[in-house]
């Protein structure tokens, strides 16, 4: 075996029973009632009520030492389960993996936090729990305190901690880590934004002293940042290993045709569904990343089964932690689209998009008149806005407002009671 | 990288697969996370009585009250007797390891369930999790040993030689309680059931105790095989060591042990088996 591999997985899978309807707790009584119908009935108790699926299938790859290397994939592809096998957190079904190194796993940052529990307190602990020694955490402990900004409250409980500060304080304990091989998975880590630039940024100072990294992330743009080789899953298996703008060609087409799982059926069953999205700059080339305030061009290729009256086309952009944003429809902007049948192709033009900079999800929905039956539901590619300063923190939206000024000590003097309180102008 | 002993460990070749023998306990790697088991009983101790004016009192009000009221209630209405001893050293000596016991069952059942994010986000040797909680209460029985001294005090009266004895009767009841936790914690994660039918049990286990009454309430024909209680031999024990009464039946203890010292084997693989799937059970 190549003696530069830190993650060598062979075969590995993972297969999850599912227990038909039933939900995951269900009771003792349950499971014995249904033990004792199987005995009376003689009919086989797994083989009828337990169906399987492989969350991850066959999957075999090596990793070298100091590569950084993506796991792309859609939702429910396999990449958390690969994540959590490496991490030891579950077991697999079948294959093996071994790991060479010093291994840390950040699912997710500040799990094993104790509210009551004082910041010095849980330094302590969710140090051991990450796998450091008492000793460890002793030399570094003025080091966490600093790099999370928290000195003041270090012997406060981090019940009382703002959401801001008790992720920074959980991150610097995982930075101090020292991991040689980082899991990193982005999806399942908190959905602050900030913490996921502090995220990439720990990554890449890891980077910098040789880390293996496997980084699980729908981040496109951080993958790219990051990573010259990606994994790409597909329900389980590996699709592809190798350079990253391949891989993320195939995973951004698969993006486009996937579909949102509330609406029942195949997308080639219903009355109509999208075959291609498109999201193009004003100039209608191809485009990814915009800046704030830019227009976005949104493109839809359709195939309509039958002839369908008045359908509503409807564009909703949502945010990646799961805002929905912002709303186009057909209907509501009174573009009266009279009957479609067969394939034709859909524009939106957007005005200026004023959205924070964030990673956005494109859903596309047609309706039936209005908004009556849902006819077809599917969730588009993914697009980046950028700006140095409006992030998360700021909202949803940045709109620039006009202002008025009033001196506070002449304005009391001239215009009479203070009661009445400050005036407002709208421009 | 840092050149002390913990980088090491964790610089060795990790080997994952199915496991398929049924006979790996992996010991070893709860002995290398032995800073996170005095962490978690150290986090359990400083949580309960975080934000209580009394703090750690409570470890020593507690018994005191109970033990008022079973005076009152048992010893003084019910005159049930003590074995010619004043009816409250009768009932604390009992009610101590007693409470140790209910405590690290009641602990030691919910405690995988209780920290199921980190089941489900970190690896550690889950093992971890039960002994820790069979661990901590032990700190509250020392502290309530205090009451204890002061009653002893109270009555002018010494405990026996015998007392050397005590701590085997403590190490009884853990290891009591964490071989009925290895399957009840495990059980627990698929069937929250057992949490319901836990503090019934308790109850009736108390019963069938020689707490409020003494062995000798018990019909003789039907004293070894009441005996059989592993808790019986503890309390006995407790009561014999510090009060100097008749000894435990050391035969039924024996027995008793030795199926409890089976039930922990069993227990082991049986929670290195289930442990696979904590995480995506919890």
């Amino acid at each position: 075996m190549n003696s530069n591999v830190a993650i060598s997985v062979d075969n590995l899978g993972k297969q999850y029973k599912l227990i038909k309807g039933s939900t995951q707790h269900d009771t003792l009584m349950d499971h014995l009632t249904e033990r004792f119908k199987s005995l009376v009935q003689r009919t086989g108790y797994h083989s009828t009520r337990q169906d399987v699926f492989w969350a991850l299938r066959n999957a075999s790859f090596e990793i070298e030492f100091g590569e950084n290397v993506g796991i792309i994939g859609l939702n429910g592809a396999g990449k958390s389960t690969l994540l959590k096998i490496l991490s030891r957190i579950t077991e697999p079904t079948t294959g093996r993996a071994r790991i060479t190194g010093r291994i840390g796993a950040l699912l997710e940052v500040g799990t094993g936090f104790h509210p009551e529990l004082t910041g010095r307190e849980n330094v302590y602990l969710y140090g051991t729990i990450l796998g450091m020694s008492k000793a460890e955490i002793n030399r570094k402990f003025d080091s966490i305190v600093d790099f999370a900004g928290v000195d003041n409250f270090i012997d406060t409980p981090v019940k009382r901690y703002s959401s801001g500060m008790y992720v920074r304080l959980a991150f610097a304990v995982a930075a101090h880590l020292e991991p040689e091989i980082l899991l990193l998975d982005e999806v399942l880590s908190v959905g602050d934004v900030s913490f996921q630039r502090k995220c990439i940024e720990f990554a890449k100072d890891l980077q910098k002293a040789n880390a293996t990294i496997l980084f699980v992330s729908h981040n496109m743009f951080s993958i790219k940042t990051m990573c010259k080789r990606v994994i790409y899953l597909k329900h389980g298996k590996v699709i592809f290993d190798g350079p990253t703008d391949i891989g993320i060609k195939y995973y951004e087409e698969d993006c486009r045709l996937s579909t949102i799982p509330w609406k029942d059926g195949k997308p080639e069953e219903w009355p109509i569904f999208i075959k291609e999205f498109d999201i193009l700059d004003h100039d209608g080339h191809s485009k990814m990343v915009f800046n704030y305030g830019e227009c976005i061009r949104l493109r839809l290729r359709y195939q309509a089964h039958q002839s369908i009256q008045t359908p509503n086309f409807i564009i909703a952009i949502a945010r990646s932690d799961g805002v929905m944003c912002c709303n186009y429809s057909t209907e509501t902007d009174g573009f009266v689209i009279e009957k479609i049948a067969g394939e034709g192709v859909i524009e939106l033009y957007t005005p200026p998009l004023k959205l924070v900079s964030e990673l956005y999800t494109i859903h596309v929905l047609v309706r039936e008149k209005g908004f009556q039956k849902l006819l077809c539901a599917q969730v588009g590619s993914t697009f980046h806005v950028r700006d140095d300063l409006f992030n998360t923190h700021f909202g949803v939206f940045h709109e620039p407002a006009s202002w008025s000024w009033n001196d506070e000590y002449s304005s009391a003097v001239s215009s009479g009671p203070l009661k009445q309180g400050p005036k407002y102008q709208l421009a | 990288m840092s050149a002390d002993g913990y980088g090491s460990i964790h610089r060795r070749i990790i080997e994952i697969r199915p496991s398929k023998g049924i006979f790996m306990l992996d010991l070893q790697a709860v002995w290398q996370y032995r800073e996170l088991l005095y962490f978690l009983v150290w986090r359990e101790l400083k949580v309960r009585y975080k934000q209580a004016a009394l703090g750690a009192g409570w470890a020593i009000i507690q018994p005191i009250f109970a033990v008022f009221i079973f005076t009152i209630v048992f010893g003084h209405f019910a005159k049930i007797p003590s074995d010619g001893i004043p009816y409250p050293l009768f009932a604390l000596t009992a009610f101590l390891p007693w409470t140790y016991f209910s405590e690290a069952l009641r602990r030691g059942t919910g405690g995988l369930v209780g920290d199921s994010e980190l089941l489900r986000k970190i690896y550690f040797p889950r093992l971890i999790i039960p002994i820790a909680m069979v661990i901590t209460p032990i700190v509250d029985l020392f502290v309530s040993l205090l009451v204890l001294a002061v009653l002893f005090g109270w009555y002018n009266l010494l405990p026996t030689w015998n007392a050397v004895y005590l701590p085997g009767f403590v190490l009884m009841a853990a290891i009591l309680a964490f071989s009925a936790v290895l399957w009840l914690g495990p059980i627990n994660v698929r069937f929250r059931d057992i949490q319901h039918i836990l503090p019934f049990t308790i109850q009736v286990w108390m019963y069938a105790s020689p707490i409020i009454y003494p062995l000798s309430m018990v019909p003789e024909k039907w004293q070894f095989y009441y005996s059989l209680n592993p808790m019986v031999g503890v309390i006995e024990g407790f009561r014999w060591s510090l009060l100097g009464t008749t000894a435990p039946n050391f035969e039924a203890i024996g027995i008793s042990m030795g199926c409890v010292l089976l039930l922990l084997l069993c227990g082991l693989l049986y929670f290195k088996r289930m442990e696979r799937f904590f995480a995506d059970l919890i």
